[in-house]
């Protein structure tokens, strides 16, 4: 039996990869310079480079950092990246431990002055380093090996007497200068004092170095050194001041890439006069999941991630690793999942679910029945007044080999009933249009139509009335469900794998993954991904529940007798007009993408007005029945969305769920008849 | 190696003199609403008592005990050292000093060794009453809110490597899997090894130790339970022990590959933080190795019904 350590998606981050696999499941996205030309490693000017968790950034710094470099060319190295026309030098900010950089009764300013020297450190003993790596034996430095070393250390403020001649020892000394601050912070705790020496000018060894090396190496002339800086989240406000600081103050031949999660940037301002740093002029930003999910490029994105999944499969039961050139990679991974069989109108799938009752008896069925007599007794319906009325509409409506156009028939009955049309005469007409479609499979207009716009919709009421969950199944639905997020895609098929392994299947090598254990693995991951992605502290807790109470309406409209828009995930709303506090929620769903902001926004149908448009992540869809495909948008006027997104309005939730929804259920808000209709009730 | 199961425990019964007629010069408790904190307080000899009050537990002031040091800090370097600044106390050296750790922070409780070792201790005797119960057994929470943060413990912070090509996070399990898959985040690149409180303080707390670390398996990588490599146990309730398996997979990474950077995380029971603590300061000071934890600002008053044994363990400090 096949165990989790033949799971091809077992390793989902790629903190977890050596380089050696980093390099081994590199795919480059599909467009023209791929990844580089998102990324332009030899660019002078500066990059941040944004993502939800699990969009890729550290697999792609790591990529153009020294070592896969060396990774990927095994002959004349320097010569390598003289052509690649630049050297990545990759830190982690999370290994800096930066939350030691406080308190302890030290004041900011001192700590901030602490931290920045330390980062100094930090990154060009990471330099040198790499420069001993890449020189190793190298005659070109040999020569003047002693002196490289004498002008970098005359970049100290307070030149010490190192007698230092080889890189390799200055490396060392950095490192010792380094600990030295590491124990002073450590002992802060206890003695209450800090003493630490600040032995170079802020930036002066970062860019110094860089330039030195330039001037006396050659081999180095023309290439750009940059510093790839992943994880920024994890540094303060202060700190992040201090990098934003040398961004701006950035001097060739040095320049940085910024990785950073959505929720990451805790300033724009810099140490200059506590300016911001300007987009565009002083640096570049781009948002990873945000261009996967770009139109220009979101055609790319399933090959992109078909590709990935490929390559881990192949490599590991094929033990191939470069044959994912296929022409079609979506169609060839998909071919290890099930599919539903395509039958007329779902046909199959539908009669199966409705098989345990009678034509009569289904529950849609009766529950519109129900609706009828008390709607009848209560004077909210048109042209029903007796039992032969019911018997009437309730025959036309049925379609007993077609389930799902039997749910047309009803949705079709209710916006008649919606508009206070005699729904005896409509039933007929609607009875009619159905037969005609049925027989001639034709594009009958109106018909046709909402066929087409609502089976998805209804197919999933069909499912929640027979008592069972929603179908998610199918390669393309499990790709649009990561939104962007390849990570999120990993996390879905390496739960796939696990329940089809629980199943007793053999999955990758001899069967197709069955639709319930794909079903299975998806809300699984769907459930993780709630759990997952939330922030810490209190913000976490009004979060969630914020999205759960979102994601409750969407649901409610779905599953309601005449839902409003087809395939609902996504709202808009006039941002200016909400409460503080929900737009502080609203962003913070965004940047921990359970909200996935619509560039372009929603014109509001009345006013014209251009709003925020909003989508519930793709991965939380399942956790609620929800669509994967993003159609309908819903309008949220802002005591709807305080009521949502601000704890303080939370109370409010229920009564306003309920005053929309009513809306969409049976009897519509029909109080009392009409005259026109009242007349027409007279006529029978 | 250092066997650090050499040094003392015993179990502490009710009815008999815990101080075998020689009452401590001091003893410190946390404050709390269990009923086992109170039980050691009102039971030990010794001739100073203090209680402590942490701000975690938001008691108001006139719900906490009368003389208890209320701490308004949340930084355990400043509440340990308010402590004794409290007692006028600069020099450890000659006194004989009890500690019940039962309702200490933990953070609080490392920083208290190290500190009392700073101010001249050369042996302290460390109590711990265990439950008979949690409350609402593998559903209890602990922490009210998601911590607000992970950071290391003030004084435990080490050395650390620029490269990090193989950091290990060594993470003591406990019932919190928010927790667990915060810390285990906060060191992503890290392998992460567990050790699970085994034997754990009652036969059922294993079982629900494992149902929610379950639901942080996506953080650690790794199934929870069964023969994964990377899980360890040591008994939930011994510090010596859980010192010496720390020891023993320390040497057992380095053989492997030397360890990079070497994170502990303890956030079981405060035995085994206990335990994190002691193999720190014996054998990581210096290096390239940080206790980090999970801190927050509200932690439940009561989690716990009742006691059961109270464990007695004497520490002496290198």
């Amino acid at each position: 039996m096949q165990s989790d350590y033949s799971n091809p998606f077992q390793i989902t981050k790629a903190v977890d990869f050596s380089d050696d696999e980093i390099k081994a499941y590199w795919v480059d996205f599909p467009i023209e310079g791929g990844f580089s030309k998102i990324v332009s490693p030899r660019s002078a000017m500066p990059m941040f480079i944004l993502g939800g968790k699990g969009s890729g950034k550290t697999h792609l710094m790591r990529y153009f950092s020294y070592n896969l470099q060396l990774l990927r060319y095994n002959g004349d190295l320097l010569n390598c990246i003289n052509k690649e026309g630049y050297l990545g030098i990759y830190l982690r900010c999370g290994g800096l431990n930066a939350s030691r950089f406080m308190r302890k009764g030290q004041p900011d300013d001192r700590w901030s002055t602490i931290f920045s020297f330390y980062m100094d450190l930090s990154m060009t003993q990471l330099l040198l380093a790499t420069i001993c790596d890449l020189y190793n034996d190298s005659s070109e430095i040999a020569l003047n090996e002693e002196k490289i070393c004498q002008n970098i250390l005359k970049l100290f403020d307070h030149e010490e007497k190192y007698g230092v001649k080889k890189l390799s020892e200055l490396v060392n000394k950095i490192d010792e200068i380094r600990k030295r601050i590491d124990v002073e912070i450590n002992n802060c705790a206890i003695t209450g004092s800090l003493n630490v020496k600040i032995l170079a000018s802020p930036g002066k060894l970062v860019f110094g170095t860089p330039q030195i090396l330039s001037k006396m190496l050659p081999s180095l002339r023309s290439i750009i050194f940059v510093y790839l800086l992943d994880e920024f989240e994890n540094l303060n406000k202060d700190q992040q001041k201090y990098i934003n600081t040398l961004v701006r103050e950035k001097e060739p031949p040095a320049t940085f890439k910024i990785g950073v999660r959505l929720y990451g940037i805790k300033t724009s301002l810099t140490y200059s006069a506590d300016e911001e740093i300007k987009q565009g002029s002083e640096y570049e930003k781009i948002v990873l999941d945000s261009q996967f999910r770009e139109k220009a490029v979101k055609s790319l994105y399933r090959p992109f991630v078909s590709r990935l999944c490929l390559k881990r499969i192949n490599k590991l039961y094929y033990t191939i690793s470069d044959s994912v050139n296929g022409v079609n990679p979506i169609a060839e991974f998909g071919e290890y999942f099930e599919h539903q069989a395509k039958s007329d109108y779902d046909s199959t799938e539908t009669k199966e679910l409705v098989s345990k009752y009678k034509p009569k008896e289904r529950p849609y069925i009766r529950r519109l029945e129900k609706q009828l007599k008390e709607a009848a007794i209560s004077g909210t319906v048109c042209g029903v007044k007796e039992n032969e009325d019911i018997k009437k509409i309730l025959n036309s409506v049925l379609c007993e080999d077609y389930p799902i156009l039997e749910k047309l028939n009803i949705f079709m009955l209710y916006q008649k009933w919606s508009k206070n049309n005699n729904l005896v005469n409509s039933c007929s007409e609607i009875e009619k249009s159905c037969s005609q479609f049925i027989l001639a499979k034709s594009e009958e207009a109106e018909y046709s139509q909402l066929y087409k716009h609502w089976h998805k919709d209804l197919l999933a009421q069909l499912y929640r009335d027979c008592d069972r969950r929603m179908q998610y199944s199918g390669i393309e639905t499990i790709i649009d469900m990561s939104h962007g997020l390849p990570r999120n895609l990993l996390i879905i098929l390496k739960c796939i794998y696990k329940w089809s392994i629980f199943n007793g299947e053999k999955p990758f090598t001899k069967d197709q993954i069955s639709i319930k254990s794909q079903m299975q693995g998806i809300k699984e991951a769907s459930e993780w991904f709630f759990q997952d992605a939330r922030s810490v502290g209190e913000s976490g807790s009004v979060l969630s529940d914020s999205i759960s109470r979102l994601a409750q309406l969407f649901r409610e409209c779905r599953f309601s007798d005449k839902p409003s828009e087809v395939s609902l995930n996504s709202f808009s709303t006039d941002l200016t007009k909400v409460s503080k506090k929900a737009q502080i929620t609203l962003d913070l769903a965004v940047k921990w993408s359970l909200l996935v902001l619509i560039p372009g926004g929603q014109k509001d149908k009345n006013s014209k007005r251009l709003d925020q448009k909003y989508q519930l992540n793709r991965m939380l869809s399942p956790r609620w029945d929800l669509p994967i495909a993003r159609r309908g948008v819903i309008s949220l006027n802002a005591n709807e969305v305080n009521a949502i997104f601000d704890d303080e309005h939370s109370n409010e939730f229920e009564e306003i769920l309920k005053v929309r929804i009513d809306r969409m259920s049976a009897p519509f808000g029909v109080k009392q008849l009409n005259t026109e209709c009242k007349k027409q009730m007279n006529l029978f | 190696m250092v066997d650090y199961c050499i040094l003392y425990k015993n179990i502490l019964k009710d009815g008999t003199d815990w101080s075998d007629g020689n009452p401590w010069d001091l003893f410190i408790s946390a404050y709390n609403s269990s009923e086992r904190v109170n039980h050691v307080y009102n039971n030990i000899a010794a001739k100073k008592k203090q209680w402590v009050t942490h701000a975690e537990y938001c008691y108001s002031e006139k719900d906490c005990p009368e003389d208890s040091y209320n701490a308004i800090d949340f930084d355990e370097a400043k509440v340990i050292q308010g402590i004794f600044n409290h007692l006028k106390l600069n020099s450890l050296e000659k006194l004989r000093i009890c500690i019940d750790i039962t309702g200490f922070m933990r953070p609080n409780m490392m920083f208290m060794l190290l500190y009392i070792k700073h101010l001249g201790a050369k042996k302290v005797d460390i109590i711990y009453a265990e439950p008979s119960r949690y409350i609402e057994k593998e559903k209890t929470v602990f922490s009210i809110e998601s911590s607000k943060e992970v950071k290391q413990v003030a004084g435990f912070e080490g050395q650390h490597n620029i490269d990090n090509n193989n950091d290990i996070l060594i993470i003591g399990t406990g019932y919190d899997h928010q927790l667990i898959a915060q810390v285990a985040e906060s060191k992503e690149n890290a392998r992460k090894i567990q050790i699970y409180g085994f034997p754990s303080l009652s036969a059922d707390m294993y079982q629900e130790n494992i149902l929610r670390v379950h639901k942080a398996s996506e953080s650690l990588d790794c199934g929870p339970g069964g023969n994964h490599p990377d899980n360890y146990f040591a008994p939930a309730n011994d510090p010596f022990v859980t010192a010496n398996i720390l020891h023993e997979i320390v040497e057992n990474v380095n053989n492997e590959k030397k360890i990079t950077n070497l994170y502990l995380c303890p956030i079981g029971t405060k035995v085994q933080a206990l335990g994190f603590a002691i193999f720190y300061l014996t054998e990581c000071v210096n290096t390239a190795t940080s206790i980090i934890f999970p801190f927050f600002e509200k932690y439940t008053k009561e989690t716990s019904k009742g006691h059961s044994r109270i464990w007695k363990y004497s520490l002496e400090f290198l």
